[in-house]
């Protein structure tokens, strides 16, 4: 494991019950990410790219295998540790947003920041900064509802951001957009790569993240198939285009 | 590479905070709350109400025993079967209020589930999802007992007067009736807590992904 390895699976294996029957949904993962690299995850649904994606987050335990965060074991943390971490290094952006309805656009920015502890005043500060970065000065007290898909997305990206965390993990992030708005979230994430250095992992199955990726991973039936990095990618697309 | 004990943790937020956050959830939330609310004060309405009748009858069967002299063994065991039927009906009224409150805080812990998961993922300890739960409890137990006190008696009077003519309002003792209202608001918020810690505690321990699944 090279020191600037962030995120290290060992044969990581998730399995479900589905009836009397045991489904793998992870069948054995390697799979070492550096700090500040751009990785999609591409597969079919059900080859077990959500369930990888949890197991990084730290949002579900490996039945097998181990999944460590800077060095540390997630299957050995603690549920208050793995708070931390979640609230802290991780910051989660899923296709279906995820916001809590009951609270404006500013709360729930707010919320990451006030369970790290921070105060009110404090929360609030920082969360005004972050939605005005994002392009939504204006629509702080405004509910989920009351706002677009795409604006939807940017709160759910600001708060995710909201704790400065070092790894950005986003489920199909563009799944639930239209082309243009989907464009300009991966012109963000590749954007936040760049200028702070956070590695950025994502689950997708669409084509136009891969230009961005450093490396794309594929899964399929549980297992990783392939890795491609970026000039093996492009010169595909060469092919292709 | 590190050990465990340098992993940090995340610290609990004072509970202040937390009924803040509590507060002002009921309030967004605020007609969801007044029909989990309106469960409780119906079934608490109706276990004050059967006390109260029933302590109108004992105590016009005891006045009646002063003047009637002793009564005849017949008369004795007519009013044996009478309690008989009114213990009956104050257990079928826990039961009623218990299925009745229970059903309402599943619906409400359930319908969260998905509030829950997204908490987790940002950052909230599974002592934060269990105390604003029980804190909601608390506040909509102690509104809805209190409510359900107050209508079960006003029904109960109400009704006493065409039962039992004017005399109704000192049939009963004071003593009597603050132990009527003592035990059904007490009964009313024990049961309201009681019924939201067991999904409650289900909630807060569930891994994120789990709740963010739940389909309702």
């Amino acid at each position: 494991m090279s020191s600037d390895t962030v995120i290290s699976i060992k044969n990581v294996k998730r399995c479900y019950r589905m009836g009397g029957e045991q489904v793998w949904a992870l069948d054995g993962v390697d799979l070492d990410i550096q700090r500040g690299e751009y990785i999609s995850i591409m597969g079919p649904s059900g080859s077990g790219k959500s369930t990888l994606f949890n197991m990084i987050g730290g949002l579900d335990l490996p039945s097998e295998g181990e999944v460590t965060i800077d060095g540390a074991f997630l299957t050995k943390m603690n549920q208050k540790q793995l708070a931390y971490i979640r609230c802290r290094k991780i910051g989660y952006i899923f296709q279906t947003f995820n916001l809590i309805e009951v609270m404006s656009a500013l709360e729930n920015v707010m919320l990451p920041i006030i369970f790290s502890g921070a105060s009110d005043e404090e929360a609030k500060s920082k969360a005004i900064g972050i939605l005005d970065k994002v392009g939504l000065s204006g629509r702080y007290d405004h509910r989920p509802s009351q706002l677009s898909g795409g604006q939807q997305q940017r709160v759910a990206v600001a708060r995710a951001l909201a704790n400065t965390p070092a790894i950005l993990l986003a489920d199909e992030p563009t799944g639930n957009l239209d082309l243009k708005t989907g464009e300009d979230l991966i012109r963000t994430l590749q954007k936040l790569k760049d200028d702070l250095g956070v590695t950025v992992i994502t689950a997708t199955h669409d084509n136009k993240m891969l230009a961005a990726s450093d490396r794309v991973i594929y899964l399929e039936a549980g297992k990783i198939i392939d890795i491609k990095t970026k000039e093996h990618l492009s010169f595909s697309f060469g092919k292709i285009g | 590479m590190k050990t465990e004990n340098e992993i940090m943790e995340i610290e609990s937020l004072p509970l202040g905070k937390i009924i803040s956050i509590t507060c002002k959830g009921i309030k967004i939330r605020i007609w969801r709350s007044l029909i989990v609310v309106s469960g409780i004060v119906l079934a608490i309405a109706f276990l004050s109400y059967i006390l109260c009748s029933d302590g109108f009858a004992q105590n016009v069967s005891k006045a009646a025993g002063s003047i009637v002299e002793q009564g005849s063994p017949e008369k004795i065991q007519e009013l044996k079967d009478q309690r008989v039927q009114t213990y009956w009906m104050v257990g079928l009224a826990i039961l009623i209020s218990f299925v009745g409150i229970v059903n309402a805080m599943l619906m409400s812990v359930t319908e969260r589930f998905r509030e829950i998961g997204t908490m987790k993922c940002l950052g909230a300890i599974d002592s934060f999802v269990l105390k604003m739960f029980l804190i909601e409890s608390v506040i909509e137990g102690v509104i809805g007992a209190l409510l359900g006190v107050l209508a079960g008696i006003l029904i109960a009077y109400v009704e006493g007067v065409f039962t039992y003519g004017s005399g109704v309002w000192s049939l009963l003792p004071l003593a009597w009736l603050l132990g009527v209202v003592a035990f059904s608001f007490v009964t009313g918020v024990i049961i309201t807590v009681v019924a939201a810690l067991y999904p409650a505690r289900e909630a807060s321990k569930m891994m994120p992904v789990v709740a963010l699944r739940a389909e309702l």
